[in-house]
């Protein structure tokens, strides 16, 4: 517990600010892997591959953002992918029928914060471990999917803005990678130099003092739960916009993808440590990842047994350094 | 463990106010009512063959709820087992297919898990890394592994041993199916262990306290070490099953199996927190979802309502179980 709050505290040696305790290590590894694709692949850092890259982080980025809020809280979400792709399919549901895109938007954006609400409130009302709840949720999404639509739901209007939303650009800068930009930097600032951010740590490393000192801590929670569940009713839009259509299947696994970026980039499931910058990290490291075994012409499969390695090994090189420097 | 026993004492609850206390016996309640509704309401569901056919499809979620159940009391978790179903077909089918021999081939299953049991075990007793990481990793790796091996193809079973067949469709006595007995056999042994033997009440003490169970002069590491390796042996045996019963290495075999080994085991009162619950429990949780999706899927219901409900089930139960939990503490 004394290590928990310890950590919690603001750093101050140099750099400290910006890289925290992982944030190095992770640093490093991207490093070192960027260097070693580049060189096996020249074509690596062209300047459409750097953007692909981007773009590929972005969906995860924006979810990563909010599960990193829940998960420095000691909460998690599992029901996320399969939130994304009923957010998906409802998103272009009311698309299809109303012709306006922020209406869609707006069922998207509904929907996905309902269902954090709903997952706050289990949790902080009824009591029940995250975990569990979600799993729950996640049943209720896969086989609410279903019962709402068989196939995938078409994007019958083609609506200039919607198709923009995954596949637009601004300047050279693709649209959703703008978007995600915008949430990790709000995310960012509310974590680091508010109040709300601080208190959040707060209620992760030690709820019980945290409600002593007088703060409804249930709502710090309930609060990052929606946060989450409106990142996923973002991600739901963008995922639908590229793939021009809702799909009931997608969204397989992305809570795992998700987990496992937050989890790379240094914040520890126990609540109370982390940082958005490391997430940031962590999404970078397994996307380029993914990249460069593409590049390489590496079996695909690849994709899933390299992050397998990293986090494992991640996680060991953050508990060797941790040992070195108590010593 | 003795902290909450002396509390129990002081408030002297009356004799039905303890027996309803008990979680396994709440569950089993549950069990009846779900058995009692669907028989009314469910033609031909209060079945010998009905009942033995839902035994056997529980056998595979008990075997490894056993194995999922001892993690979570040692204060630990794995999420691995469902990637290791599909790992360790790998191996059985191909030595079987080499080789005509179930024995070889169970083996070389169980050897697998037992390797993967040591990997897990390994870096969380030892390198000290979080349990869910770990096997979150593992998860990855033998998922992409089986993926790589098989590039996405299932390898079908030519051997056709009768043996090995008789594992999906043979029945003791005409009326077990052997799955089933074999899940009974493994809970019997180790709800025994569990219960009366120093190993298991170790494995309490480690998830209860880990501090107070050092001090007690237990090896942590080692307890935490062989639970993950009970597990992954357990699982690999549900996986020996599952082989049987598809009669191939199907590369997506278990997906989200560890989901609703997970969600069967909180059902059954086992705490995520370590050193709380029984196998009794998680062996009623495991029962009352089979009965429920099997009871639904003969009221016609598709397959997705069975989802839907089993998932508000699970919160549902938690949910009462916890605030049942916070009235007895008083809070």
């Amino acid at each position: 517990m004394s290590e928990l709050t310890h950590a919690s505290a603001p750093k101050r040696f140099i750099g400290g600010q910006l890289l925290g305790s992982s944030q190095l290590v992770l640093g490093v590894i991207l490093a070192v892997l960027c260097i070693a694709i580049s060189i096996a692949a020249p074509q690596f850092h062209s300047e459409a591959n750097i953007i692909a890259i981007l773009r590929q982080c972005a969906l995860v980025l924006v979810v990563a953002s909010g599960m990193t809020m829940l998960i420095i809280t000691a909460e998690v979400d599992l029901s996320v992918g399969a939130s994304l792709a009923f957010v998906g399919c409802i998103g272009m549901a009311v698309l299809n029928s109303t012709h306006s895109l922020a209406l869609g938007m707006l069922a998207a954006l509904a929907f996905a914060g309902g269902v954090g609400l709903f997952n706050g409130l289990v949790v902080t009302r009824l009591r029940v471990n995250s975990l569990i709840a979600t799993i729950g949720t996640m049943m209720m999404l896969q086989g609410g999917v279903y019962l709402f639509t068989r196939e995938a739901v078409q994007n019958h209007n083609q609506l200039a803005s919607f198709t923009d939303l995954g596949a637009g650009y601004v300047g050279p800068v693709p649209v959703p990678v703008i978007l995600a930009a915008l949430i990790f930097v709000v995310a960012y600032v509310t974590l680091r130099f508010t109040t709300l951010g601080r208190y959040l740590y707060a209620v992760g490393a030690n709820e019980k003092a945290v409600r002593l000192s007088g703060v409804r801590s249930e709502r710090l929670k309930l609060f990052a739960f929606v946060v989450t569940g409106l990142c996923v009713g973002v991600a739901g839009m963008i995922l639908s916009s590229l793939m021009n259509a809702g799909q009931p299947t997608a969204g397989r696994g992305f809570e795992l993808t998700v987990i496992a970026a937050v989890i790379l980039g240094g914040t520890s499931l126990l609540g109370g440590r982390g940082s958005l910058f490391g997430t940031l990290l962590g999404v970078l490291v397994l996307k380029v990842i993914d990249n460069g075994i593409i590049i390489l012409g590496w079996n695909q499969d690849l994709q899933m047994v390299v992050p397998g390695v990293v986090i494992i090994l991640a996680t060991y090189l953050d508990i060797i350094r941790n040992r070195a420097n108590v010593r | 463990m003795s902290l909450a026993n002396i509390a129990s004492a002081k408030a002297q609850p009356s004799l039905l106010a303890r027996l309803f206390a008990r979680q396994e016996l709440a569950l089993f309640v549950c069990l009846i009512l779900v058995l009692v509704f669907f028989s009314v309401t469910v033609e031909n569901f209060f079945s010998v063959r009905n009942m033995t056919n839902v035994l056997g499809q529980a056998s595979l979620a008990l075997t490894a709820g056993i194995g999922c159940a001892i993690v979570f009391i040692s204060g630990e978790v794995d999420i691995s087992i469902g990637s290791l179903l599909a790992t360790i077909a790998l191996p059985l089918i191909i030595i079987m297919n080499d080789t005509n021999s179930l024995l070889l081939g169970v083996s070389a299953a169980l050897l697998f898990g037992l390797i993967i049991g040591v990997v897990n075990g390994y870096l969380t007793a030892y390198a000290g890394i979080n349990s869910l990481i770990v096997t979150l990793g593992t998860m990855f790796i033998m998922r992409g592994g089986v993926y790589l091996y098989t590039g996405q193809r299932a390898i079908p079973d030519n051997a056709s041993l009768d043996s090995f067949i008789a594992l999906s469709d043979g029945r003791l006595f005409n009326i077990i199916p052997y799955s089933a007995v074999i899940a009974i056999v493994l809970l019997a042994a180790f709800g025994y262990m569990m219960q009366h033997r120093p190993f298991g009440r170790q494995i309490y003490a480690v998830g209860g306290n880990q501090e107070v169970a050092r001090l007690a002069g237990y090896d942590v590491r080692r307890v935490k070490f062989i639970c993950f390796i009970i597990s992954s042996l357990l699982a690999t045996v549900a996986g020996i099953i599952l082989a049987a019963r598809v009669g191939s290495a199907q590369h997506t075999a278990g997906l989200n199996f560890e989901f609703q080994v997970v969600a069967a085991t909180v059902l059954g009162g086992v705490s995520l927190a370590g050193g709380i619950g029984s196998l009794t429990g998680m062996a009623l949780g495991v029962l009352i979802l089979q009965f429920l999706s099997n009871g639904l899927r003969g009221l016609g219901l598709p397959t997705e309502w069975q989802l839907v409900i089993t998932g508000m089930i699970i919160i549902a139960a938690v949910a009462f179980d916890e605030a049942k939990r916070r009235r007895a503490n008083g809070g």
